[in-house]
Formats: C-alpha cells, sequence, structure tokens
C-alpha cells in the first residue's frame, strides 16, 4: 500500500532516492522514519508473531551500526536529531519484539484490541488462586507466622512455575495459526500472564517487608 | 582529524586519553610526566585557585578550603549530604537545590570545582597534543541519575570543552579489554572507584558492546573503607582533637596510605603526624583487623551484583570474565567478594586506575570516525517517569532501557481555562514519587480552554548520555510548545551564563598568573647572570657603563616584584641591551682566554 510511497523517498541531504532505508546508501545521512511504519518494520522485519531471535539480534545490530548518534556525532545537527530519535524507536522495536510477552501485547495493539492492564476483572482459569493467595497474604501482615511464611513462599514457587508455563506456551500460540480465534486466546492469556506477574510482585512485597520487620526486631 | 579526548572524571584521581593508530593513551602532565592527577581543587584566599597534589597537600591546613573529593557532591542537594561530609566540608546554608561550597570568602558549585580539574587536564592534552583541544569524553558512574550527569556536562562546559559524550565508567572499562582482547560472549564489570560503586553486565559480539543491566550505588566507595579506618587512628586522641577537620584530614590521608599498603603487606601502621600540637599518634593494623573493620562496606557491592544479574536475565555461569576497576579493587578483600560473586577471580590486567581513561579514549576516538568496527549500547541505570495523581510514581521509561530511548504521553487540564500543564519528573525504583529523586518540573504553557478539552503530547527523551530532554506539542493545533525547565538539583540557564563568563575571565586571570611566574623566572635567571659577569669581568666595564647596567637591573628588580608581566618583559629587554656590549665583551675575553690555552697547550 504504501510501496510507491517508499518509491519516491529521497534523501533529505543528497537527494539520492533512499527507497525504505533508514540511512541513505549514498551519504550515509539518517532518514525520517516512513510514514506508518511499525515496530517490525523499523527493524526490517515482516509483521510476523513468530520471531527468530537470533535473526532479530542481527537486524538490530546492523541497524543500530548505521543509525547510532556515535556514527553522526560530526554530521550537521539535523543529521544528529534524525539518529538520535531513529535510534530511539530502533531500541524500542528491539525491546518490544524480543520479548514474546511485549509482542503479544504489541500485536494486539496493532490488531486495535489493546490490553488493559488496569482490568480489575480476574482472569477466570486464577480466580480461586488469586482469591486464596490474597487471603494468606492479608493474614501473614496481620499475624505473621514462620509456617505461614513458607506456606506463602510454596504458593509464590507453583504461581511462578505457572507463569513461565504460560509463557512458555506462547511461542506454540504464535506458530500455530488459529486465524480469527488468535486474537481472543492471545488477549486471554497476556492477561493471566499479566495478572499473575502483578499478583507475585505482591507476594515480593509482603515477604520482603516481613523480613525487614523481623531484622528491626 | 580533530582531537577529541577521553576525560577519567574520577572521584580520587582524573586522567586524560586520546586514541592513536596503535591504541589509546594516557597523556601526562608536562612538567612532571605525572599521570594521575589528583581530583582536588584548593581556593586560597587571595582568589588564586590550586589544582591536584598541591591542592592535596594543602588539605590537612584548609580542610575547607581544598575540596578532595568533589564528584560525591554533583547533582546533590545539601538534603542527600552525609552528616560526615556536613563535618568535612563549609556548605552555604538555606538554598534550594545544588550545593554550594562556601570557601576562601567565595561561594562555588560542585560543576565549577570540577571545571579546574577538567581546565588543568585540557592544559596537558593540549601540551602533548600540540595543539588547541576543544573537545570530549568524559566518563561518569553508571549509576548516576539525570542531575548528576548534568553537573558533569555543565562542568566540562565551564571548563571550555564540548561534551561529546558522557560515558558510563564500567562500559568504557569494558572497551579498553574488548580492544586488547578481542574477546565475545557476556562480561560484568566491577567498579568500585573512590566514591561510587558500579555493575555493568555487557554482551560483547562482533565489535558491538550492549550493556544488558547495570546497577550500583553511588555512595559507596574507597573513601568509605578510609574513613572507617580513620576512625582507629583517631580513637587513639582526646576526643576535642579527634573532632577538629584538620586532624580528621589528616587521619583520614593517613588511613588512606595505611590502606594501599595493607594490599602488598600484612602489617602496617596508621601513622597520625600533629606538629600543630606536638603530637603523633600511631595504630598498628593487621590486614585480617582492616578486612574485619570494612566487611561490612564490600558486603554491600553484593545486592547491586545480584540485581544486575537478574535483571541482565543470564545465569553467574554465563559470565565468561568479570573485569575489575578502580583502585579500591587492588585490596584482597574486595578480590575474594568479587569471586565469591561471580564465581572466578577477577581479571587484572590493565592498571585498574588507567582503564577507565583508555576507554574514553577509546570513545572518544569512536566518535571521531577513527573506529567504526565499534559501537557501544548503552542504558539508562534508573527507571524515570512522572508523578501522577495521589503522589504515585508512573514509570515512563524503565531502567535498563538502551538509550537513546523515548516516550510519549498525552496530558490535558483539571480545570477550566487553565494556562500551563506541569509535570514532575522524577528518577528512581520506588513506588512513591517521594521516595525518588526529583530531576526537574517542566512547564507547558497551553491555551485556556474548558477542562479535559488540550490535549497535549510531550515526548521524553533520553539520550545517548543518559540525559532527559522534554518537547511537548499541542495535538489539537499541531504546534510544538516551549518547555520551561526547572532542575531540581542543577544549574539554570541564566546560572550557567554568569558561570561561563566568570569562568573566561578567570581563564585570561590564570594566563596573565602564569606570563608573571614565567616572566619573573627569566627575570630572575638574567639577573643572576648579570651579577656574576660584573662580579668576575669589572675591569671589562667602560666608563658610564657600570651605572647604566645598575639602573637597568634597579629597573628590572623593581618591575618583577609588580604582577604586570609586560613590564616585566620590557625591563628585562632594556637589561639585556644595556649589557649587550659588556656581554659581547666578556665573551670575547673569554674566547681569547680559551684559544690562549689552546696555544700553550699545542706548544
Amino acid at each position: 500500500m504504501h510501496g510507491s510511497e517508499t518509491q519516491e523517498r529521497q534523501c533529505w541531504r543528497c537527494g539520492a532516492g533512499v527507497g525504505a532505508g533508514l540511512v541513505c546508501p549514498h551519504c550515509e545521512a539518517p532518514q525520517p522514519l516512513p510514514p506508518g511504519s511499525d515496530l517490525f518494520a523499523v527493524l526490517g522485519l515482516p509483521r510476523r508473531l513468530v520471531l527468530d531471535g537470533a535473526e532479530l539480534e542481527r537486524s538490530y545490530h546492523a541497524r543500530s551500526r548505521a543509525l547510532h548518534p556515535d556514527r553522526h556525532q560530526t554530521a550537521e545537527a539535523r543529521a544528529r536529531e534524525l539518529s538520535e530519535r531513529a535510534s530511539a524507536m530502533l531500541n524500542r522495536a528491539y525491546r518490544t519484539l524480543r520479548d514474546p510477552v511485549a509482542r503479544g501485547r504489541y500485536w494486539l495493539e496493532l490488531h486495535g484490541k489493546p490490553l488493559h492492564l488496569d482490568n480489575k476483572e480476574v482472569p477466570a482459569p486464577l480466580a480461586a488462586d488469586v482469591f486464596d493467595t490474597q487471603e494468606k497474604l492479608e493474614e501473614l501482615r496481620s499475624s505473621p507466622t514462620p509456617e505461614l511464611r513458607d506456606e506463602v513462599r510454596q504458593t509464590r514457587d507453583a504461581l511462578a512455575a505457572r507463569l513461565h508455563a504460560l509463557q512458555e506456551d506462547l511461542s506454540s500460540l504464535y506458530a500455530g495459526r488459529n486465524g480469527d480465534g488468535l486474537l481472543g486466546e492471545l488477549k486471554r492469556r497476556l492477561s493471566e500472564i499479566a495478572y499473575l506477574q502483578t499478583l507475585l510482585g505482591d507476594i515480593e512485597a509482603t515477604l520482603g517487608n516481613q523480613r525487614g520487620a523481623h531484622s528491626r526486631h | 582529524m580533530e582531537r577529541i579526548v577521553g576525560i577519567d572524571l574520577g572521584t580520587t584521581n582524573s586522567l586524560v586519553a586520546v586514541l592513536e593508530e596503535d591504541g589509546p593513551r594516557v597523556l601526562t602532565e608536562p612538567e612532571s610526566g605525572a599521570r594521575l592527577l589528583p581530583s582536588a581543587v584548593a581556593f586560597l584566599p587571595g582568589g588564586e585557585v590550586v589544582v591536584g597534589n598541591r591542592a592535596r597537600e594543602l588539605a590537612p591546613d584548609h580542610p575547607f578550603e581544598a575540596i578532595l573529593s568533589v564528584k560525591r557532591f554533583m547533582g546533590v542537594g545539601l538534603e542527600h549530604v552525609s552528616d560526615e561530609d556536613r563535618r568535612r566540608y563549609r556548605f552555604v546554608d538555606g538554598r534550594e537545590g545544588a550545593v554550594r561550597f562556601a570557601v576562601a570568602g567565595r561561594e562555588v558549585t560542585p560543576p565549577e570545582v570540577s571545571a579546574h580539574i577538567l581546565r588543568e587536564l585540557k592544559r596537558w592534552a593540549e601540551h602533548a597534543l600540540g595543539g588547541p583541544v576543544a573537545k570530549a569524553v568524559i566518563t561518569v558512574p553508571a549509576y548516576f541519575n539525570d542531575s548528576q550527569r548534568q553537573a558533569t556536562k555543565d562542568a566540562g562546559r565551564l571548563a571550555g570543552l564540548e561534551v561529546l559524550r558522557l560515558v558510563n565508567e564500567p562500559t568504557a572499562a569494558a572497551l579498553a579489554y574488548g580492544l586488547d582482547k578481542g574477546e565475545e560472549g557476556t562480561i560484568a564489570v566491577y567498579d568500585l572507584g573512590g566514591g561510587t560503586f558500579d555493575i555493568s553486565v555487557l554482551k560483547l559480539r562482533g565489535g558491538i558492546f550492549e550493556v544488558l543491566a547495570t546497577n550500583g550505588d553511588t555512595r559507596l566507595g574507597g573513601d568509605d573503607l578510609d574513613a572507617r579506618l580513620a576512625e582507629v587512628v583517631l580513637a587513639e586522641l582526646p576526643s576535642e582533637l579527634a573532632g577538629r577537620p584538620s586532624v580528621r584530614a589528616r587521619a583520614r590521608a593517613a588511613a588512606e596510605r595505611a590502606k594501599q599498603e595493607l594490599s602488598a603487606q600484612l602489617r602496617t601502621e596508621v601513622v597520625l603526624d600533629l606538629p600543630e600540637v606536638g603530637r603523633q599518634a600511631r595504630a598498628p593494623i593487621g590486614r585480617e583487623d582492616f578486612e574485619r573493620l570494612v566487611r561490612d562496606i564490600v558486603a554491600r557491592t553484593v545486592g547491586p551484583c545480584r540485581s544486575a544479574l537478574k535483571d541482565a536475565g543470564g545465569d553467574v555461569r554465563e559470565i565468561k570474565e568479570v573485569v575489575a576497576v578502580g583502585g579500591s579493587t587492588r585490596a584482597p578483600l574486595v578480590r575474594r567478594q568479587i569471586e565469591e560473586i561471580f564465581g572466578r577471580p577477577a581479571l587484572v590486567d590493565i592498571d585498574p586506575d588507567e582503564v577507565v581513561a583508555l576507554g574514553a579514549g577509546i570513545q572518544a576516538g569512536i566518535l571521531a570516525g577513527g573506529r567504526r568496527d565499534m559501537l557501544l549500547l548503552d542504558v539508562v541505570p534508573l527507571s524515570l517517569g512522572i508523578e501522577t495523581m495521589g503522589g504515585v510514581f508512573t514509570r515512563l521509561i524503565e531502567r535498563n532501557t538502551t538509550i537513546p530511548a523515548t516516550v510519549k504521553e498525552t496530558f490535558t487540564t483539571a480545570v477550566d481555562s487553565q494556562t500551563s500543564v506541569d509535570v514532575h519528573v522524577l528518577q528512581g525504583e520506588r513506588e512513591l514519587a517521594a521516595d525518588n529523586r526529583s530531576l526537574a518540573r517542566f512547564k507547558i504553557p497551553i491555551s485556556p480552554m474548558p477542562a479535559g478539552v488540550p490535549r497535549l503530547e510531550v515526548t521524553f527523551l533520553v539520550d545517548a548520555n543518559g540525559i532527559l530532554s522534554v518537547t511537548a506539542s499541542d495535538l489539537r493545533t499541531g504546534l510544538e510548545r516551549s518547555v520551561e525547565v526547572k532542575p531540581s538539583y542543577g544549574l539554570t540557564e541564566e546560572e550557567m551564563e554568569r558561570m561561563l563568563e566568570e569562568s573566561i575571565d578567570h581563564a585570561e586571570d590564570d594566563v596573565r598568573q602564569r606570563q608573571v611566574r614565567e616572566a619573573r623566572v627569566e627575570a630572575d635567571v638574567i639577573l643572576a647572570a648579570t651579577r656574576q659577569a660584573l662580579a668576575a669581568h669589572g675591569p671589562l666595564l667602560v666608563p658610564g657603563e657600570g651605572d647604566a647596567i645598575g639602573a637597568a637591573v634597579a629597573g628590572l628588580e623593581t618591575a618583577r616584584t609588580g604582577v604586570d608581566y609586560v613590564g616585566i618583559r620590557d625591563a628585562i629587554e632594556t637589561l639585556s641591551r644595556t649589557t649587550e656590549p659588556f656581554a659581547r665583551r666578556v665573551m670575547d675575553e673569554s674566547l681569547r682566554e680559551a684559544l690562549a690555552n689552546r696555544r700553550l697547550e699545542d706548544i
């Protein structure tokens, strides 16, 4: 769709044709990102949920070499500014796409179904565990005992294992295209992951506070 | 190619280096050949400022006027200064924002103090390279926050240096090692300097140095070990004496010496000479005693190392090498601590005092376009965010995000006809805004409209130096909005302008002082030579010549006591013109004598 537009892109400095490139092939000047570039495009990768980690890194490193501000330090102000902006986008693209969870969330955003993290609704498969854990944490805060601490630690380890399994499962979800159902399923799993992460954070915070309280005695 | 120098602006010592064809090289002081410049600046009552060894030597007698570790105070407020440091220096009270030292009847900010160190290194470099140096890369602790980085950049500007890049010290060290060994894989850099501790985990691959995570403590360093050891010898003195700033300064210097000795030997003594009260205090100490004394301080490096390893997402077993940086890593206790954390001994092939400067020199070479095969990808050490409703800290850029990094936020108004939006930016890892370090408040003007209607898009950008800038645009009109910055612990643009003007005046003063000194030396040489010639060859004077020379000598003697170096030079010129015929006769006579002797020998 924007193929014809990118054909006409010309280097702002020397006028050479730059195609879809991020730097001018002739004078190496960094170019403004083509309008509507998504994070996949910034890395020069096809828009796909399945990504090869090694290829991702190769592409990131190659583009960093061309775009990084260190490479344009002695150039004019416009080149320095464009290099800074483009590098910042490139860094964001790499940070987002290399992590399967962040990549999944970004995928939902791209498809107009962003995951709202302030969503208070507990995912159904987690409801019972969440309820149970919150209760234990409440108890630990009001009347801590070593046994209760151990119990909470066990819960934490079990939840961490579950989180890990969910994250591992993402790659098989990404690989098996189940068409229209994918977005819904992705959203369910990512919200479960987000909820587990928050819950684990609460547990660590409570255990940490308890440790602080003990050492003060 | 333009010369860009790399500077390690350390807590204890500072160095300057450049990248040459065959690798990085540390530049030395022209007069002595010294490689390290003690990071000490002393402000004398007459307005004279001395830097380096002389300033350090002045510290015991002028504890408030000689500032020994200004880096501890860069970009911080008085409320962040420890009680010990408050006793150690005199600060200007009742001022918000950046700390100010009260020295010799004037106020100076930490960037001004650091600028004196940078100016001296600039002089070394210009002498060594035979030309002006106006651009530099300066290293900072990786865990320095935005204000501390900005203060370092300000110091460079005050010293007449354009700071092209701030490089994190452990990253610089990794560059020096990477260039040296050409290694690939994941490495850790453990950097225990004079006042700060950093740990960085990096991945080296195909010339790319990618920082995976960094952590640290900007209030932990070799200074803390010295302070602890100093207490041992101070305990030998009555408390009235032990409380005196000049005595404490001497005790710290004695402790530092003893600490260094204990890295090489098992026993030593902390010897504290107090000639002004006719006393001496001695405290014998063994390496084991010392280690027991400071074990808890060294153990404070463990937590940051664990956090960095966790954030790097790897296992400690994946770390291929641990590089030790900073003079304090010479201590056997620190070496053992490193080995305990990483399960392998530290790599110390490059002098831990020089490795950061060498890395800064390499980065300077990269920026100048001299090393296109190497590239640094560094990170922001602490999360950046804004204060939101209820004093909550909302993170916008997470710690260990690769820089440059950017994020956009949309703001609107809460009340009708609001004319500006205030944004409070903070840095840190705590949940409440008040628990994090305030960086700056940004005021962005908007056109008055009903509440909630304006849409202001604010872009936060952390550049490759780890320094934040904020721009704003009105989404309804698409117009850029000016952003007024009020730094919490930094210098405002007006303060910078004023200091720049002053520093140019001072730079002229410095040049003048140097020229006066040089002219005086020259005057002394010619005066001594004249006196000697008059005494030895008086009979060669023609009538009236003696009086003329006498008058010229008196004229120069008067001139040399003044501060007008042009006047001194004129008087030197007059004396040498007046004595010229006499000098020629003396020379001829000496020649005749020499020839006469020769003839006698020939016979």
